[in-house]
């Protein structure tokens, strides 16, 4: 019944930045949005973060780079990126052909270079809505991890960053920390519109008959529904601490996950490791969430926001 | 590339852990340009195993595409027990194709282990264009061979144990017959150390060769950016963003010997 789902009302607003709805897909699994034309239509979708964009190009790790695990999949990219020249040049008058946000995600080693890359970008007319910023990538040494386990570092790096854009500045928290509420905290006092909670858990694996390890770098980044309970809890965590919006990730594969995401205390959830199964899933995601609000009482995706019932 | 819900024609084994699996796929074999291309196979429905499973296609013809498998771990264990009827998601088809076969130069297919499928997908091509080849298919025992050594027929099989065909690699009866065949133009796929071996003797007798190379794959679109292999000049690569590393999913799976480097 067509005019049931016209009574939904999937918008939801960041800063003073309104979505369409709440399903983004997540950097690093989406490319820039422009590799599969035919499998997704990008414009259906809440935002697009796309892939972490360093001040150089990168070539990433060697391989292997991935590995499928339990419900999961531990990959090591290392960043791998056209650099932030080609971003401006090539992509950012594609994006302004798009009617979806476009949330550029920007990654760096020391504070100079994700100012350099901001201020690239500033300064020239773009369409993109905002910048997530990655402090939290587990997969380079000497990366944004040392700044996303440290509260002064996330406040010294939000507060450089803050003065330099008006567009929304999310800093993306990785739970590969002892307190992710206190990183958080530091984000929200520090001027972030929103934080975005979780980047991958660190995480390994071996094969028995070889011994040897999966992945080039030892460790990597683990991702996919294996993480969803540990996604849960940091948002939940944020929810209750913070004020800003907080954007869920971690195993999002289907409407409820999304839901259960937004009880927790989410504004918006970005779909990563599913995009690599089946790219258009965040279409039928945000499918599913309009059935399971027409079948509640709750018409309005926002009404879902932080209200999950605890015993 | 397209994704599609394809009907299993048929699924039954060839020899020991090699099936074949054979599915009504209308809308990828309408997409398929040639040998080297694969689908990317989703064996279960459920997130227990969230990644696809690249497979390259073995034929296309009619609306229909088959794959061969070797049995390798659960995953493809689960494959062999779809029956006929049952549906199975497919993505493809994907990758880049072998060329030049058909150049004039003499064709000398070698196959090995898993790398069976577009190694019989280019003989099929060269049967249908009268073109003639050797082939060579290399297993470790006779039980993991279905066709027949037939070196009156160019076709010659060898085995590590010696139980049928040539005991050895592969490498044993191309050697030799590169000696015979001067305009030789080698086409390969199977295991890493098989291709090693392949574009070593490749490079170092100056023979043309074009491999068809695996890699753990995330999702065979571009968008993981997983599935590299290094390379040795520029210009083969388009979708990986740069110079050291191609993407064997978009890039590849075939590429010249002489471009990429194993280590």
């Amino acid at each position: 019944m067509q005019w049931i789902s016209n009574l939904t009302n999937l918008t939801i607003h960041i800063g003073n930045t309104s979505f369409e709805n709440p399903i983004w897909v997540a950097s690093g699994t989406f490319g820039y949005g422009t590799e599969a034309p035919e499998l997704v239509d990008v414009n259906q979708l809440g935002a697009i973060v796309t892939k972490s964009i360093t001040r150089q190009p990168r070539e990433g790790n060697p391989p292997p780079r991935i590995v499928e695990t339990a419900s999961g999949m531990i990959n090591s990219i290392g960043l791998a990126n056209i650099g932030v020249e080609k971003y401006i040049k090539k992509l950012l008058p594609i994006y302004e052909g798009l009617s979806t946000k476009i949330i550029m995600n920007i990654a760096g080693t020391d504070i100079q270079e994700y100012v350099e890359i901001m201020e690239m970008v500033e300064s020239v007319s773009s369409a993109i809505a905002g910048y997530e910023i990655n402090i939290s990538c587990p997969n380079v040494k000497k990366g944004g991890m040392e700044f996303g386990v440290d509260c002064e570092m996330t406040a010294k790096l939000t507060e450089t960053l803050r003065g330099i854009t008006e567009r929304l500045l999310i800093m993306k928290l990785s739970p590969n920390v002892s307190d992710i509420v206190s990183i958080g905290l530091s984000a929200e006092n520090a001027g972030a519109d929103a934080v975005s909670a979780i980047n991958t858990v660190v995480g390994m694996s071996i094969n028995a008959k070889t011994g040897m390890s999966d992945i080039f770098t030892t460790y990597g980044g683990l991702s996919g529904p294996a993480i969803k309970p540990i996604g849960l809890v940091a948002v939940h965590k944020l929810y209750q601490q913070l004020t800003i919006p907080i954007i869920g990730i971690g195993g999002i594969v289907s409407g409820e996950d999304a839901v259960e995401y937004m009880l927790a205390g989410a504004t918006a959830v970005q779909v990563g490791t599913a995009n690599f199964r089946d790219p258009g899933i965040s279409e039928n995601i945000i499918d599913s969430l309009k059935n399971i609000l027409n079948e509640s009482n709750r018409k309005v995706a926002a009404d879902l926001i932080g209200t999950v019932q605890t015993h | 590339m397209i994704i599609e819900r394809a009907r299993i024609k048929s699924n039954r084994p060839l020899a020991h852990e090699i099936w074949e699996m054979q599915f009504e796929a209308p809308n990828i074999a309408r997409e398929y340009m040639g040998s080297g291309q694969f689908i990317n196979i989703l064996t279960v429905d459920d997130w227990n195993h969230p990644l696809r499973r690249p497979m390259s296609i073995a034929s296309s013809e009619d609306g229909f595409v088959s794959i061969i498998y070797k049995i390798f771990g659960n995953m493809t264990r689960e494959l062999t027990q779809k029956k006929s009827g049952e549906t199975l998601d497919l993505l493809g088809p994907l990758g880049n194709i072998f060329s030049k076969w058909d150049n004039g130069s003499y064709p000398i297919l070698i196959g090995g282990g898993v790398g069976l499928a577009p190694i019989l997908n280019l003989k099929k091509a060269c049967d249908d264009n009268k073109i003639e080849y050797t082939m060579i298919i290399g297993a470790r025992s006779g039980n993991e061979h279905f066709i027949s050594h037939e070196p009156e027929k160019n076709i010659y099989l060898t085995t590590d144990d010696g139980s049928m065909g040539e005991k050895g690699t592969v490498m044993v009866p191309l050697q030799r017959l590169v000696e015979i065949n001067k305009n030789a133009f080698i086409f390969a796929c199977g295991p890493e150390p098989m291709l090693r071996a392949v574009k070593e003797f490749a490079i170092n007798n100056d023979i043309q060769a074009q491999l068809s190379v695996e890699s753990y794959m995330g999702c065979g679109i571009g968008f993981c950016q997983g599935c590299v292999i290094q390379r040795k000049i520029s210009k083969i690569q388009t979708h990986s963003y740069h110079e050291k590393y191609s993407l064997v999913c978009m890039d590849g799976p075939i590429y010249n010997a002489m471009d990429i480097k194993f280590d």
